[in-house]
């Protein structure tokens, strides 16, 4: 074989067989899971995760009282959204409250407008909120607080990104780096 | 002779200052509370205040509480994560223990002084004075600086 021929294969071999393919920041789920199409409600009415059909669409678990963990996560999807420029509308963020009681749709809408115009919140009856988390695995426990605080509620932290589709495609740990958040999204965005 | 008099005089009184000086700093500070940021923009009634304490004494101090203008109420809370489930409490005997010696880290996703029945949101960049009380060193006030609720102290991207 002479030295062009070798280039050839050199080259074919790094198209085809070397370049390892894309590992993505968040858990994949073995099989992507649908969100489920149960209407919750939003300071403008009712609305499903099915309704973010089209955009890549982040789905958090949380509530208003809590002063650091949500809102450093929204901080970091707010900056994520920020990093994409022209192509950030093509990615959407949902908080849906495990703090019904307190939080009121109107709230939501107020805290997450905080962040970006475009970030929805929904609130709804405890029992929907439950049948909406539990593909998503959400476990979240009030206990007792203070005078003052009333009480506080253990929650799952981790969130989870759903495909142009609505399925849940991956699940992130709350102390993902920012930077491994945006490269997962860009990625998305750029090749599906 | 008068000169060399003189000299020691001069002599005796600068190692006099300097001792007094040496030994009225390290009474003075015992603690010290740097990076002190407020996280105080969000639209609820709750905020939250990091910072570094650091316990310059031979002595075991504690931090007690705390007092905000437009904080009705302080408590000092801890959160941590459990297998992905974040959990808030307050601080065990209501006390953060500042071992001497040693630097405590109040920081995102960890201890906090926690701000209850916040009066209004503050606009990032403002100094917010806090008074903090130590069992042993007393009261001292810090001043922290309104920072986003994502910003830790190496900022946004290191969260």
């Amino acid at each position: 074989m002479n030295r062009t021929k070798w280039g050839v294969l050199i080259v074919l071999c790094w198209l085809v067989g070397c370049q390892r393919p894309y590992q993505f920041a968040g858990a994949p789920l073995p099989v992507p899971q649908p969100a489920p199409d149960i209407a919750l409600e939003s300071a403008d009415g009712p609305v499903s995760l099915h309704d973010f059909a089209g955009q890549y669409t982040f789905v958090y678990f949380g509530y208003r009282f809590c002063p650091d963990v949500c809102p450093v996560t929204m901080g970091k999807l707010k900056q994520v959204k920020a990093d994409l420029g022209n192509r950030g509308d093509e990615m959407a963020v949902v908080m849906i409250t495990v703090d019904p009681e307190r939080d009121t749709p109107e709230a939501l809408a107020e805290y997450m407008g905080y962040f970006d115009d475009s970030f929805v919140g929904l609130s709804g009856d405890q029992e929907v909120i439950d049948a909406v988390g539990k593909p998503f695995g959400l476990y979240y426990h009030q206990h007792e607080g203070s005078a003052a605080s009333g009480y506080l509620i253990d929650h799952t932290a981790r969130f989870f990104l759903l495909d142009r589709e609505g399925n849940v495609i991956l699940s992130y740990a709350h102390e993902t780096p920012l930077d491994d958040l945006f490269r997962d999204v860009e990625y998305l965005i750029k090749t599906q | 002779m008068k000169r060399y008099l003189f000299i020691v005089v001069v002599l005796v009184g600068l190692l006099t200052l300097a001792a007094c000086s040496s030994g009225s700093k390290s009474e003075a500070t015992p603690i010290t509370v740097e990076n002190v940021r407020a996280n105080m923009t969000l639209p609820t009634d709750t905020g939250s205040f990091w910072m570094l304490i650091t316990n310059n004494s031979d002595t075991d101090d504690a931090l007690l509480g705390a007092a905000v203008d437009g904080c009705g109420v302080i408590e000092l809370h801890d959160m941590v994560m459990e297998n992905d489930v974040m959990v808030m409490r307050p601080v065990a005997g209501g006390q953060i223990a500042i071992p001497a010696g040693q630097t405590v880290e109040l920081k995102p996703g960890g201890l906090h002084v926690m701000c209850m029945q916040k009066a209004a949101p503050l606009a990032l960049g403002t100094k917010v004075p806090i008074e903090l009380e130590f069992a042993n060193a007393g009261t001292i006030t810090v001043e922290g600086e309104v920072v986003e609720p994502a910003m830790s102290s190496g900022g946004m991207n290191n969260n």
